[in-house]
């Protein structure tokens, strides 16, 4: 830990930089591992690189970039009782190397999912700009073409959707909002970082074993007849869960047993409960997608025919679905939480229908896990369709108390239309017409015409950009305060957020009508009808991007030269309003007492930790 | 006074979308041919009439809050009004919620999944037309067993899928590869869809499904490319192309093009 440590790299002691070491050992574990196996391997012939030796190299280079990156001085040496030589940098090098603060976590989390978001919203731009023609033209291949649709959704979903929230934001507030001075896991949790950065190059270079087709559900038997690349696919995947994973392990024992003195379950804070529904579902059902995979992946090295025609083509889907679903809620359940975390604050208003608002997280993380089924009504027996259908139509109830929570506390109050709160308006609008969508896909006659085609697009875009990305920004905007002591542009802020809230209501809104009218998904070529329409949301969705990499500038330039802001700007009040911004390693001068509610407001309320004068490092 | 603006203007942008719904309701999901594609249409259009005013109402409400309950100053009052509780709000919400899922159950769900199992049971299905339909990698094709036809093809030797207009069509879908060179059985998932028929089944490996439909309407892929046969499951490299054009035809025009493709096969001699 940082206090035994004899010299840090700050100090004249010459240190390579941990990422490029972690390069470095990568490189050389997967050169060593591979050979060996390559040159073990029975049959005669095989070429250097192959299937067996580069799943065993890759295992290998994951380790050696685990502890280059800083694990052999934070894990290893400490653990055989060897103090090591050089510690934790307390600069700007602390973000690029193994760190067990969880505020620096948590930015790292922040920053390898914004990078992964532009990463995989650039192969967006580049599909869109195939689709803008009835006719492949940009892509040499359409098995080109389905590797990017299958790289774009596979980080979006396992590096961005998951992680910003949970991993991100998660990390670095809910220790804040709970009043821990750390989490409980903090080495788990550092090292879990660096498995987002090996998963996401992992699934951006699987086009360098062949273009794989089979898009992020890895559906068999496509995938055991799909090029190499698919192997890449599996193994990134199985990283990225399991940095989703040791978060999640890491915030559900930290919110059980680091609460401060007072602050009893029914004061928890609403993202608090957001990330902790979320991380129950994250530790039950990422080690079922995790199993999955690894089952593809035997079944294509061995092979075992668990997954074709042989065994049970169906298998696979039900398997993938059982997961997938509930991974929707993963993805929109800290949204959720969070609007009704800002909305109070921006309002100076007390929060309405609390208990209702978190009773609706508690039955929508319960009845994800009943409905996967709704992604297969094309392959289901007409019994079966009916009790899916049931639960489908039965979850938007509690999906609904999120709203009402918010639109009563909106009602009659004085909301304060800052950016945070105007974007979370703009998250509320989108959610509604993704939600209503979902409403058309439970009913199976509709689901049985819609199903597999863009309307399923544009209906899944609208709930995870439009309830996630959204409330992703309008948090970031939130919190960047606290965060970077600095405050943003309000002019941009809001001009950016109406930006962005036209353009992607202009794509994804158009993206339902090529749906239902006949266009289905996966394709880089379609019957020349769909070729205006198809202009228009291309044209659109660039403009999106430009607005979220416009977005990304701003946050990057408030975070560095924005004006200082105050503590609580927003006078909001969680905890972590109450120590300095941005927050000291610590995060509290003394340990908070908390005897009141965060979510009452009016002109006589105290506030709510006790000893809130002496929170604050002096 | 709030509660009154907010009403009224809920009520009247209510109106008018429903009255501007029905205008379009006979073309909200384009073009629907089959029988079971206008269970779907009528679904569709009964959910948009309902959910409609529910739409509107959190749409206003979200526009009507930005507008008038916003700050007029950026400083951190606190809002006049206080309130967690309303029982009268909470009540009427989530009873509201609970009979709108609980009646999209019943109706449309539950009372159109009871038409389509009605429409396939086996005893009403003696005098239909087989179709077998085989998928592979990455071709559709058509076989008419009662006619002894193994594949039909159109005059540019695409294969083409005819049917006859009002006559329940028996689909049986199998997905293998009779041109594999070794392995027949080497097949994946693709998934059966006719755009202006309203339904898709996939077509799984090692299994045989059936689709029964009624086409309602003579049509064809040359005037409405939605009349066509599609594959909706990525299948690989191939999967944009793997479509064929569909012709829903007469009794009589279906048998001279039966006939036809029986002289194409020697099925029969002139
Ligand atoms: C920046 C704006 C974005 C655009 C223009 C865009 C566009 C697209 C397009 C054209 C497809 C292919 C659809 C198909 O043929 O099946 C797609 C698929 C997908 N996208 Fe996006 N996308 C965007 C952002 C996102 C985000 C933020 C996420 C999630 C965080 C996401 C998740 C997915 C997923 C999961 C798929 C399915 C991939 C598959 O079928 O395997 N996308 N997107
Ligand atoms: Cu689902
Ligand atoms: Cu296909």
């Amino acid at each position: 830990m940082a206090h035994q440590v004899l010299a840090s790299p700050s100090m004249k002691v010459r240190v390579m930089p941990p990422m490029l070491r972690g390069f470095l050992w990568a490189g050389i574990a997967f050169l060593l591992t591979n050979s060996l196996v390559a040159s073990i391997r029975p049959d005669v012939g095989h070429p250097f690189v192959n299937e067996v030796s580069i799943t065993i190299g890759w295992v290998a280079a994951l380790t050696g970039w685990l502890l280059g990156v800083g694990a052999y001085e934070g894990v290893v040496l400490p653990l055989f009782g060897v103090t090591p030589r050089i510690g934790q940098a307390t600069d700007w090098r602390r973000y690029f190397a193994f760190a067990t603060d969880h505020k620096v976590v948590g930015i790292q989390y922040l920053a390898s999912s914004a990078a992964a978001f532009i990463l995989a919203g650039s192969i967006a731009m580049a599909m869109r700009i195939e689709l803008a023609s009835p006719t492949i033209y940009f892509f040499h291949y359409s098995d080109q073409y389905l590797a990017a649709v299958g790289v774009h959704g596979t980080i979006m979903m396992f590096a961005v959707a998951t992680v910003a929230l949970v991993g991100g934001m998660g990390n670095y507030m809910v220790p804040l909002m709970i009043g821990a001075k750390n989490t409980v896991f903090p080495r788990l949790s550092g090292l879990g970082h660096w498995l987002i950065p090996a998963g996401v190059l992992t699934v951006a270079m699987s086009p360098l074993l062949g273009y794989w087709t089979t898009g992020w559900r890895g559906y068999e038997p496509l995938g055991s007849q799909d090029p190499s690349g698919i192997i890449f696919y599996y193994l990134g995947v199985a990283a990225m869960a399991l940095s989703s994973t040791i978060v999640s392990l890491n915030m559900v024992t930290t919110i059980v047993f680091n609460r401060a003195p007072g602050l009893t379950w029914p004061r928890l804070p609403m993202y608090v409960w957001g990330v902790l529904t979320v991380s129950i579902l994250n530790l039950i059902w990422l080690p079922e997608i995790q199993m999955t995979f690894i089952l593809e992946l035997l079944d294509r090295l061995v092979p075992l025919n668990l997954f074709n025609a042989a065994g049970q083509p169906l298998a696979e889907l039900e398997l993938f679905w059982l997961f997938g679903h509930p991974e929707v809620y993963i993805i929109v359940v800290p949204g959720f939480a969070l609007w009704n975390e800002i909305i109070p604050v921006m309002a100076q208003k007390s929060l309405f229908g609390r208990s209702w608002a978190v009773i609706g997280l508690i039955f929508v993380m319960m009845l994800s896990g009943m409905v996967w089924a709704h992604h297969m009504f094309t392959n289901m027996r007409n019994s079966e369709i009916l009790p899916f259908a049931f639960f489908t139509e039965m979850i938007s109830i509690p999906t609904g108390f999120g709203y009402m929570a918010a639109i009563g506390t909106l009602w009659q109050s004085r909301y304060r239309l800052t950016t945070p709160g105007l974007l979370v308006l703009m998250s509320m609008f989108n959610f509604l017409l993704g939600g209503i969508s979902g409403v058309y896909l439970a009913d199976p006659p509709v689901n049985l015409q819609v199903h597999d085609t863009m309307f399923i697009v544009a209906h899944f875009h609208y709930t995870i950009i439009g309830g996630m990305i959204f409330t992703w920004i309008a948090a970031t905007y939130y919190w960047l305060p606290k965060i970077s002591g600095r405050l943003y542009s309000e002019f941009w802020g809001k001009f950016l957020s109406i930006w962005i809230f036209i353009a992607f209501n202009t794509a994804f809104s158009t993206m339902f009508l090529v749906g239902l009218e006949g266009m289905n998904r996966w394709v880089p070529a379609y019957p020349p009808y769909l070729h205006p329409l198809n202009l228009v949301i291309s044209l659109a969705a660039w403009a999106l991007g430009t607005g979220f990499v416009l977005h990304a500038v701003h946050i990057v330039w408030a975070w560095r030269k924005g004006p200082p802001a105050p503590d609580n700007p927003w006078n909001g009040r969680t905890l972590e309003w109450l120590t300095s911004s941005p927050p000291p390693p610590n995060n509290f001068a003394e340990v908070p007492i908390i005897d009141e509610s965060f979510y009452v407001y009016g002109d006589a309320v105290k506030p709510a930790a006790r000893n809130w004068d002496r929170l604050k490092p002096s | 006074m709030d509660l009154v603006i907010f009403g009224v203007v809920w009520i009247i942008l209510s109106v008018l979308a429903e009255w501007g719904f029905n205008h379009i309701r006979a073309n909200t999901m384009y073009y629907l041919i089959s029988n079971e594609g206008t269970i779907a249409h009528h679904a569709f259009n009964f959910l948009t009439t309902v959910l409609t005013p529910i739409f509107l109402f959190v749409i206003w409400y979200l526009i009507f809050a930005a507008i008038r309950f916003h700050a007029k100053s950026p400083d951190a009052k606190p809002s006049p009004r206080q309130s967690t509780k309303n029982g009268l709000f909470t009540t009427v919400w989530i009873t509201g919620a609970i009979v709108v899922n609980v009646l999209f159950w019943l109706h449309p769900t539950a009372a159109d999944m009871e038409q389509i199992f009605a429409s396939q049971l086996p005893s009403k299905n003696r005098h239909d037309l087989i179709v077998d339909v085989t998928a592979r990698q990455w071709e559709w094709i058509f076989s008419y067993p009662q006619y002894h036809l193994t594949q039909t093809v159109n005059a540019a030797g695409q294969d083409e899928l005819v049917i006859p207009v009002h006559r329940k069509v028996e689909f049986r879908l199998r997905s293998y590869d009779p041109f594999h060179t070794y392995d027949i059985e080497a097949g994946v998932i693709h998934s059966f869809w006719i755009p202006a028929f309203g339904l898709k089944e996939d077509v799984i490996p090692g299994e045989t499904r059936y689709e029964y439909i009624v086409a309602t309407h003579t049509a064809s892929y040359y005037t409405n490319p939605e009349v066509r046969v599609q594959c909706a499951e990525v299948c690989g490299p191939g999967h944009p192309w793997m479509e064929a054009p569909l012709k829903i035809v007469t009794a009589r025009q279906f048998k001279a093009w039966i006939r036809h493709q029986q002289l194409l096969e020697h099925v029969v001699s002139t």
